[in-house]
């Protein structure tokens, strides 16, 4: 029935959409066609965008076909067409799970990684998504030269990739400390974003290095950095029993103060999730939330009143001055906005507020 | 709350996606095992499409994961995250995520546009956010980073020139044979 709805569409639409009932099968008979010489990069291309759209329908791929596939891909590396190049790096992460023997490509890639700029971050994460633990002596000193690459789009992909490739193992994403710190000072926001999540995942477990990193006090340029701070700041403070007079919390609370409604909510939410905050601790962070009740924007008002909410499970006395903003909550468009309103009110509302 | 505070952790998105006007997918990218099978991540999709194709929200708590999408025409666009995340955070992926898509089909976000430039917006989404890890969150760094292709986005100058230029070659390598 659905099939007969799309058919009408696409003839209403004349032409229709090329992607519909695709069959796994002859995709893949078409991606034997990649071997074909001379290359043609936007039929090639095309084949590859087929190949990508059904992998990303989740069509399950047998490893056989995945290995031909792959092979035939590889050979697409004598095209220096930036686009079919690209999607071949694409085309080699998605497949480098199921199909055999991808290490293959490795040469090529890292051909690439030092080759021409636009290819550098691309051509690194799909080194990484092929390397396994036995390589990782040889590429090594090539991650450490793109961490410190200047172009921001490589040192990115380089430290992204860094963590990925030592998920669960610290032993190998240590290799990349000191790179990583080099870097953590970068002017671009996001490097310098990918540098801390590096150095965070290292040092996670080393208390007073962790403190460091915390209560270095520099001005970071990226929100993303400063959220991540906050949550290891709150962690830590946690950890410590340190309570509301550390140097971590006055941090926490400074960000209170910042530009940046991400981190300004950051830092709110970690101080009502702090276990021993006293009414006077809370005091700032419920009034930042208070002023976010009245926002045009319904994902500042949700995540507002979330917060609000969990907070007068503990103290409810704290979220009484909000109450009038959260009255006005319950007639919200949104109704997840409007649920939450009124739960909150539940706990914190008296007699007196039934009647308006 | 109650079990205190979680483990810091930096990988913001659960999963990112493209739903079209009947709930059918046009992209997903799923960057944890949620969802571990096909069949589980479309049921999923689905539902959180059902939710919110008629509510004019932006935000939504669904199956114990906070979802942030945005619509235009015919497509809905999607950010998932644990329940615990920032909102904020992924709001801002999302935006980062649609004004990319956005830029590449030329302010013509449509399923016609997306289906003819998918190769670019495949790309855009892998610029976009790695393995959960917000990789860029400028979407004109994002379409920069995908533009070496913007030969291939169909504009009616371009393809002329494109045309002319081929045209050219193949005279001087007939001329030259």
């Amino acid at each position: 029935m659905l099939s007969l709805k799309r058919d009408k569409k696409e003839e209403e639409e004349g032409g229709g959409n090329p992607f519909y009932n695709l069959e796994k099968s002859a995709v893949l008979q078409e991606a034997r066609t990649l071997n074909d010489t001379p290359i043609d990069p936007r039929k090639c291309g095309h084949i590859l965008t087929k190949l990508l759209y059904i992998i990303n329908q989740g069509e399950n791929i047998g490893q056989n076909e995945a290995t031909k596939a792959f092979f035939a891909m590889t050979k697409l590396f004598q095209s220096n067409d930036p686009i079919l190049r690209r999607l071949v790096y694409l085309g080699i992460k998605e497949m480098s799970k199921i199909a055999q023997d991808v290490i293959i490509v490795t040469s090529c890639l890292m051909k690439d990684m030092k080759g021409k700029e636009e290819f550098r971050g691309p051509a690194i994460r799909a080194l990484c998504s092929v390397t396994d633990s036995t390589m990782l002596q040889s590429i090594q000193r090539y991650m450490d030269e793109a961490i410190m690459d200047k172009g921001p789009a490589v040192a990115s992909a380089a430290l992204v990739s860094a963590l990925h490739l030592g998920k669960g193992s610290h032993e190998v994403v240590k290799r990349w400390v000191d790179a990583a710190n080099a870097v953590a000072t970068s002017e671009n926001p996001m490097v310098e974003f990918h540098a801390l999540c590096l150095l965070y995942h290292v040092l996670k477990n080393d208390k007073i290095a962790l403190f460091k990193l915390v209560s270095k006090s520099r001005k970071f340029r990226s929100p993303y950095s400063y959220c991540l701070q906050i949550r290891i700041a709150a962690k830590l403070i946690e950890r410590e029993d340190a309570g509301s007079n550390s140097e971590l919390f006055d941090f926490i609370e400074s960000c209170l103060r910042h530009k940046s409604e991400m981190v300004i909510y950051e830092a709110a939410q970690a101080i009502v999730q702090l276990k021993n905050t006293t009414a006077k601790d809370l005091a700032p962070a419920v009034s930042v939330l208070q002023l976010f009740c009245s926002s045009p924007k319904p994902t500042l008002r949700f995540a507002a009143v979330r917060t609000l909410n969990k907070v007068a499970i503990k103290h409810p006395a704290a979220v009484t001055a909000c109450n009038l903003d959260l009255e006005n909550l319950i007639t919200d468009v949104n109704r997840s906005i409007a649920t939450l309103a009124i739960t909150t009110l539940l706990k914190t509302g008296n007699e007196s507020s039934v009647d308006r | 709350m109650d079990a205190g505070l979680r483990e810091p952790s930096f990988y913001f998105v659960k999963a990112i996606a493209i739903l079209d006007n009947d709930g059918n997918r046009m992209l997903a990218k799923y960057y944890d095992d949620s969802f571990p099978t096909a069949k589980e991540q479309k049921e999923f999709e689905k539902n959180l499409f059902n939710k919110t194709h008629r509510a004019n929200g932006e935000i939504i708590m669904f199956e114990g994961l906070t979802c942030v999408y945005k619509s235009n025409v015919d497509l809905f666009f999607y950010v998932v995250g644990s329940s615990m995340e920032n909102e904020l955070i992924l709001a801002s992926c999302l935006n980062a995520f649609y004004d990319s898509i956005s830029e590449i089909l030329r302010k013509n976000v449509e399923k016609r546009a997306l289906l003819d430039n998918l190769d670019a917006v495949f790309l855009a989404a892998d610029e976009l956010c790695d393995g959960g890890i917000v990789l860029e969150s400028d979407p004109h760094q994002i379409v920069q980073r995908v533009a070496i292709r913007n030969d291939d986005i169909p504009l009616g100058e371009q393809t002329m020139a494109k045309v002319l230029q081929s045209a050219k070659d193949q005279i001087k390598w007939s001329l030259l044979k």
